[in-house]
């Protein structure tokens, strides 16, 4: 009896021994290397799942899509889920179009993260990671992600910009409102099971992501489209190296188109060149020539210097000032201030600002937005070039006049000339409606009032002589309605000092309807390979103008105007219909 | 005395006893069943919670796919290619054919409303007028 009773000791006491083994072993497992083992389990199964934020939209004024969003899928392959490297190849390599071979050798890795492939059609993706799951194979997953797309293609490229391979902002609106359009990516932080499954039961902590903003911009697409038809139209035609078209709201400073040639296609910027990306209507500066009159004879009519009666001595064509000569195209004896516009006489403006002292008809450039960048929101944007008064030589006051030893950018002359316009005042030129906000438009800002409404009014006048048949623009005319507006032929600047012998910019700044103007419009046309007789800014820039101006007046429903050519055109194209 | 000791032995079972412990173990298994199988259901609740999940982002991506397609198809350039390859065609609008939502003048004598020109004949020959360039 007492040999059973101390065997039955002898067996309880070891497994008590046993149990408090375990118990102890399972204390030192839970308790003491808890945080060890818990770390060891979070690094194998544990992973911070991004959730990406979908970058804004570039809209139109009217909504119109311009950049949107394509969802992609990365693919990816966990080495520790894949036991045979070659059967996954072979099941996936069809949906990856990547050699079975060259797949296999991807796949035979021990890394939690190789990348196989970016930006794969959706569809094709999950068709894949149907086809291994069906033979039950694992090892490659999906991360989504989504590639920028521009549904226009070349359309407004340079203000659009695109966007890099890091998904950011590289030129244009993407570059500039990058921070908005991106968004803050959200995350997750889930728990997977042996096959790379989340288990959702243990889904810890998340954060929802922050959508990028849609970004609306002032562009009407229908005005966008009729100038990039009109500009490509005239660089296919006479191959120039460049040529650049804005149109904008003059009361609004709104910009409503902006087309450069050459451009390329923001799908694949990859194939464009350093010339393609240029956006030339805010990086470019040239010299003006005589559109940059109206800043002279503008000047001196709001200081009083010039009156609408004042006649100016034109020298007959020929002015020998300082040593050298200044010539006009077609000599003239007095002409009045719109007669100096109207035949847009070098002479008669040099004249005008010599009357002129040279700190107020510097002060008049600078309120005229010259020599500053306009603030527009592009990247790339340049000031021009302005001297003071203290580096001019005797000779830089009267050049000036007619738009020589003054650089400026065609966006800074259609605000010069929107300010004729609107009657007086320097806008700030606006590319963004808003940033999400629905329909709503910041109110216009206008920087400076530069000359008086009377002046406005007087020069207004004036430029629409310049479209008479005694002007230099009467190509440029706009049929049903009255336009103003001023011609410029520059010769190009030799990099070597100096002019270009026959090579020039040519250009036309107008704006209609005259009495309500709605529209301004600049259409350059820099070194077409013309000849000397026929490289006129009237000629070349001016016929442009008038056809991007008469299909955006039609776009914009602008009435025509009682008494114009249409109507007298219209009427006998009526009464001739109807007879037939 | 005797038969006292006659007896056979015996130890009697204390019923209450052994039942409360019974029930204490069922409950207990039971309590351990029920989580068991509440932790399995969370678990099948959280697969379809992710194919759900899975699919609503699928069906959100195909939808995003396609907009973006239909954006594409119906861009101004993609319009532009396939009118220029013959497969759209504009038909002009004759100035008789244009009724005004806002109110217009009639600018003409015929009281013709007119918004703008579409009618390529009524256009202003810019050709036949003369040139005077200049600088």
């Amino acid at each position: 009896m007492r040999g059973i009773r101390s065997r039955i000791g002898i067996v309880c006491s070891l497994l008590a021994l046993i149990f408090t083994f375990f118990a102890w072993r399972l204390i030192y497992l839970q308790v003491l290397k808890h945080d060890y083992y818990s770390a060891k389990a979070a690094e194998k199964n544990d992973r911070k799942k991004v959730i990406p934020a979908r970058r804004g939209r570039i809209l139109d004024r009217n909504g119109e899509e311009l950049a949107v969003n394509t969802p992609v899928q990365l693919v990816y392959a966990d080495g520790s889920h894949i036991h045979d490297p070659a059967v996954v190849a072979s099941v996936s390599a069809p949906f990856l179009e990547i050699p079975v071979k060259e797949l296999t050798e991807k796949l035979t890795t021990k890394s939690k993260y190789v990348v196989i492939r970016k930006g794969m059609n959706d569809d094709k993706a999950h068709d894949m990671i149907r086809a291994l799951d069906h033979a039950n194979l694992h090892g490659l997953y999906l991360e989504e992600g989504s590639v920028r797309s521009y549904p226009n293609c070349d359309m407004l490229c340079h203000v659009l910009g695109y966007v890099d391979h890091t998904g950011h902002g590289a030129d244009g609106i993407e570059k500039m409102f990058d921070h908005e359009l991106t968004g803050n990516d959200g995350f997750r932080w889930i728990e997977h099971d042996r096959k790379g499954r989340e288990i959702v039961v243990y889904r810890g902590q998340e954060q929802l992501p922050e959508n990028g903003t849609d970004i609306r911009l002032t562009i009407d697409m229908g005005l966008q489209a009729i100038a990039e038809k009109e500009v490509d139209a005239t660089y296919k035609k006479l191959h120039p190296v460049a040529a650049t078209a804005i149109l904008a709201d003059p009361n609004t400073g709104e910009i409503l188109a902006m087309a450069s040639r050459p451009n390329y296609d923001p799908n694949h910027f990859g194939d464009a060149t350093p010339e393609k990306l240029r956006n030339r209507a805010i990086s470019d500066m040239y010299e003006p020539g005589s559109t940059f009159k109206i800043v002279v004879t503008s000047a001196a009519f709001n200081e009083g210097i010039v009156d609408q009666n004042t006649r100016i001595f034109c020298e007959n064509g020929r002015f020998a000032f300082c040593g050298k000569t200044i010539k006009d195209h077609h000599g003239s004896g007095d002409l009045t201030i719109p007669e100096i516009l109207m035949k847009s006489s070098n002479i008669g403006a040099a004249k005008i600002a010599l009357r002129m002292p040279d700190d107020k008809y510097y002060d008049y450039v600078r309120r005229f937005g010259f020599g500053q960048k306009t603030g527009l929101p592009l990247p790339g944007e340049i000031s021009g070039r302005v001297n003071p008064p203290n580096r001019w030589d005797k000779l830089t006051k009267s050049r000036m006049a007619f738009g020589q030893s003054v650089s400026v950018t065609p966006i800074q002359m259609v605000m010069a000339m929107s300010t004729i316009a609107n009657g007086g005042s320097l806008m700030k030129p606006r590319l963004v409606m808003n940033k999400g906000e629905g329909d709503k438009v910041e109110s216009p800002e206008t920087i400076r009032e530069v000359i008086s409404k009377k002046t406005s009014s007087f020069i207004s006048h004036a430029l629409v002589t310049v479209l008479s048949d005694q002007g230099t623009a009467a190509l440029a005319r706009v049929n049903g309605f009255t336009a103003a507006g001023k011609t410029g032929t520059a010769q190009k600047i030799s990099p070597h000092g100096g002019y270009l012998e026959n090579r020039y910019i040519v250009s036309f700044a107008g704006y209609l309807p005259v009495e309500n103007p709605r529209l301004v419009g600049l259409v350059i046309v820099d070194d077409a390979p013309l000849s000397e007789s026929m490289n006129y800014g009237g000629a070349v820039a001016g016929p442009v103008f008038s056809q991007i101006a008469g299909q955006a007046a039609r776009h914009l429903d602008l009435e025509p105007e009682a008494g114009s050519e249409l109507m007298q055109s219209a009427s006998s194209g009526s009464k001739s219909a109807s007879l037939r | 005395m005797s038969s006292q000791n006659r007896r056979r032995p015996s130890n009697t079972i204390e019923v209450n006893f052994l039942t409360r412990w019974l029930v204490l173990v069922f409950m207990f298994g039971l309590a351990g069943l029920f989580f068991v199988y509440l932790k399995n259901q969370q678990h099948s609740i959280g697969d379809q919670t992710r194919e759900v999940e899975n699919e609503l982002r699928e069906a959100e991506a195909s939808n995003a796919a396609l907009d973006a397609k239909i954006t594409g198809m119906t861009s101004r350039g993609a319009l532009q290619r396939r009118l220029d390859e013959g497969y759209l065609k504009l038909e002009g609008i004759r100035d008789t054919a244009i009724a005004r939502i806002t109110p217009a003048q009639p600018a003409e004598p015929d009281g013709v409303l007119r918004t703008a020109s579409h009618d390529p004949d009524s256009r202003f020959d810019t050709e036949a007028s003369p040139r005077t360039m200049s600088r």
